[in-house]
């Protein structure tokens, strides 16, 4: 059984600020990590893993620039098998749709993925899209929120589903496309001979002309969405009326502004 | 010619209509003026009835489509049926609740659409026929406004409790329209069951104690438990306080959570990131006790007390009769 599990690296915190000259965003000096809930889908992928009873083989995959290489090598040293690299300068610039599309022909090439994994979002634009973008390329079921998944027969897998107020139970036969929530698990830590094998693990980068690519579904031109405007939010001021002396005494004033506000 | 569709998609919480679906039928209507035809697409069993609580919103039509496999059918199942309505009708817009279902189905149908979709969206106004959508990133530190240009129909995600339901007058059409269901054999829902604890989120209260970095001490946070009580409200927390076990993703305020503006909101010891801010800025009343003057929640509140949050809600507590 093989396992990829899509991740997407991210800024180390999410403390941007916008350059007041240019408007654009300042993201001098912040270094890249993993996105934090894709390493729960790599928890999961890599714990059926240890408890299925067939053999099991967990990729990565990640589409960015060459340093995206950093977060396989980590998704690896957590014990994934092996990592796919999704990079050109063509792929840069794209949406939710053009990201979605380059990782769907990379599935396609990577042909045997029998469950294909997802965090619940990317920290950085939180849009969580990717996941039934990717599904639908590849005309597969998808189960998106996972708060728990098992192995319930042959090629299939039996996943609860959290909706606000309901909680779902689902059968997919496999392949399938799957997003997990954070709480389905703790991630697990790099060991330190997990980090030394990482570094003999496979790693493959796929350009451009490594994948079936219509190029008018690429980068900025096959992105439908444009940014226009990127700005800070600014809280709106109000007039602070401040309330004075011991706890006590301040306590009593609000009390008194409260109830002049009928809302006491 | 007729006018452009905008189109609210209603969505179902077990018997009822999640609310914000009614949130955004209000602002579809306000987006609208005269210049589109707002129609709210609800997908019910056959027996159900569900348009009767989106009528009050007053969109301009309600078209429904009735198949007893609707209230079990799988995101894919949906987007398929709202890819054929959509053939049909070719909306200019189409709005959905950036809710885990919202969120589910509509980049399912993105990817059938081709178009764009900006997800989880705090404010939607239209230049002409575009479709204007202000999506959060970065955890809420900054703005982006994203159209989508050349793509139809335009799509977005908006965040519960952005903007408040309003009843409105004039009859809503209600229309029935048919689709072609497709089942999807390879995935099945086995059993769908409400969950036990219906725990409300921090958005659904009118009055919020809220916890920060400076009132997370158990005492304090047990303190804050019985104000919210005597309050008739609920604790929030800013993002620090959901590492405690007690707090979850439906406690906090802000940051990719839950945009708050309640009746009253007591801060407490709550500094004010901007995500955090901007999450309950629209609150009618804010109080905020913090030991630092110079915290920017200061910049937002109607009233202020700089000193120990935990004795200052020890005094306000003690002082309720």
């Amino acid at each position: 059984m093989k396992i990829v599990v899509c991740i997407k690296q991210v800024p180390e915190t999410n403390d941007v600020t916008i350059d007041p000259v240019t408007h654009n965003l300042d993201r001098r000096g912040l270094a890249g990590v993993m996105n934090p809930f894709d390493k729960n889908a790599i928890e999961l992928a890599l714990h059926l893993k240890d408890t299925a009873s067939e053999d099991v083989q967990v990729a990565l995959l990640t589409m960015g620039p060459d340093d995206y290489a950093e977060s396989l090598r980590e998704g690896m040293a957590m014990g994934a098998d092996e990592g796919y690299l999704l990079s050109d300068r063509a792929f840069a610039g794209a949406d939710t749709l053009a990201t979605g599309y380059v990782i769907a022909q990379a599935l396609k090439k990577i042909d045997d993925a029998d469950l294909i994994l997802f965090g619940r979002q990317a920290v950085d634009a939180d849009t969580g899209q990717v996941g039934p973008i990717v599904a639908e390329f590849l005309h597969q079921p998808q189960i998106t929120y996972a708060a728990s998944l098992r192995l319930s027969g042959k090629h299939e897998v039996t996943a609860e589903r959290l909706l606000e107020d309901t909680k779902q139970t689902l059968v997919a036969q496999l392949p399938a496309v799957v997003s997990v929530r954070s709480e389905l698990n703790t991630p697990r830590y790099p060991t330190p001979r997990n980090i030394q094998l990482s570094f003999n693990k496979p790693l493959t980068v796929w350009h451009h002309d490594d994948l079936d690519l219509d190029d008018s579904r690429l980068g900025q031109a096959g992105s439908p969405t444009i940014v226009t405007k990127v700005y800070a939010p600014k809280p709106v001021k109000r007039e602070l009326t401040s309330l004075t002396g011991t706890p006590s005494e301040a306590a009593s004033q609000l009390i008194k502004a409260l109830k002049g506000r009928q809302l006491i | 010619m007729s006018k452009p569709e905008l189109w609210v998609i209603a969505e179902r919480r077990l018997d009822h209509i999640e609310p914000t679906t009614q949130q955004l039928i209000t602002k579809a209507k306000h987006l609208a003026g005269d210049q589109f035809h707002t129609v709210a697409i609800l997908f019910e069993a056959t027996n159900d009835h569900l348009e009767d609580e989106l009528k009050a919103y007053g969109p301009d039509e309600i078209r429904v489509v009735r198949d007893d496999r609707f209230p079990t059918a799988t995101d894919a199942e949906h987007a398929d049926a709202l890819e054929q309505l959509i053939k049909k009708y070719q909306p200019n817009s189409i709005l959905f609740g950036a809710t885990i279902t919202g969120r589910s189905i509509a980049p399912r149908l993105q990817a059938k659409l081709q178009t764009g979709l900006t997800a989880d969206c705090l404010d939607l106004r239209f230049d002409d026929e575009t479709l204007v959508a202000t999506k959060p990133s970065y955890g809420d530190n900054i703005m982006c406004e994203i159209i989508c240009p050349d793509h139809r129909p335009q799509m977005a995600t908006v965040r519960p409790n952005t903007f408040v339901a309003e009843a409105a007058d004039g009859a809503a059409t209600v229309t029935t329209d048919t689709i072609t269901f497709h089942p999807v054999e390879r995935l099945q829902v086995k059993a769908a069951t409400p969950v036990v604890n219906t725990a409300t989120t921090v958005g659904d209260a009118s009055r919020v104690v809220a916890l920060g970095r400076g009132a997370a001490s158990a005492a304090t946070i047990d303190t804050a438990t019985k104000l919210a009580e005597k309050l008739g409200g609920r604790i929030g927390v800013s993002r620090p306080l959901t590492d405690q076990e007690r707090f979850t993703h439906d406690d906090q305020i802000g940051q990719s959570g839950n945009t708050i503006h309640p009746e009253l909101i007591l801060n407490f010891g709550i500094s004010g990131a901007v995500q955090y801010l901007v999450g309950m800025q629209d609150s009618q009343t804010i109080v905020a006790v913090n030991a630092d003057k110079n915290a920017p929640i200061f910049d937002v509140a109607d009233y202020g007390y700089v000193g120990d949050a935990s004795a200052f809600m020890t005094a306000l507590l003690a002082q309720f009769v």
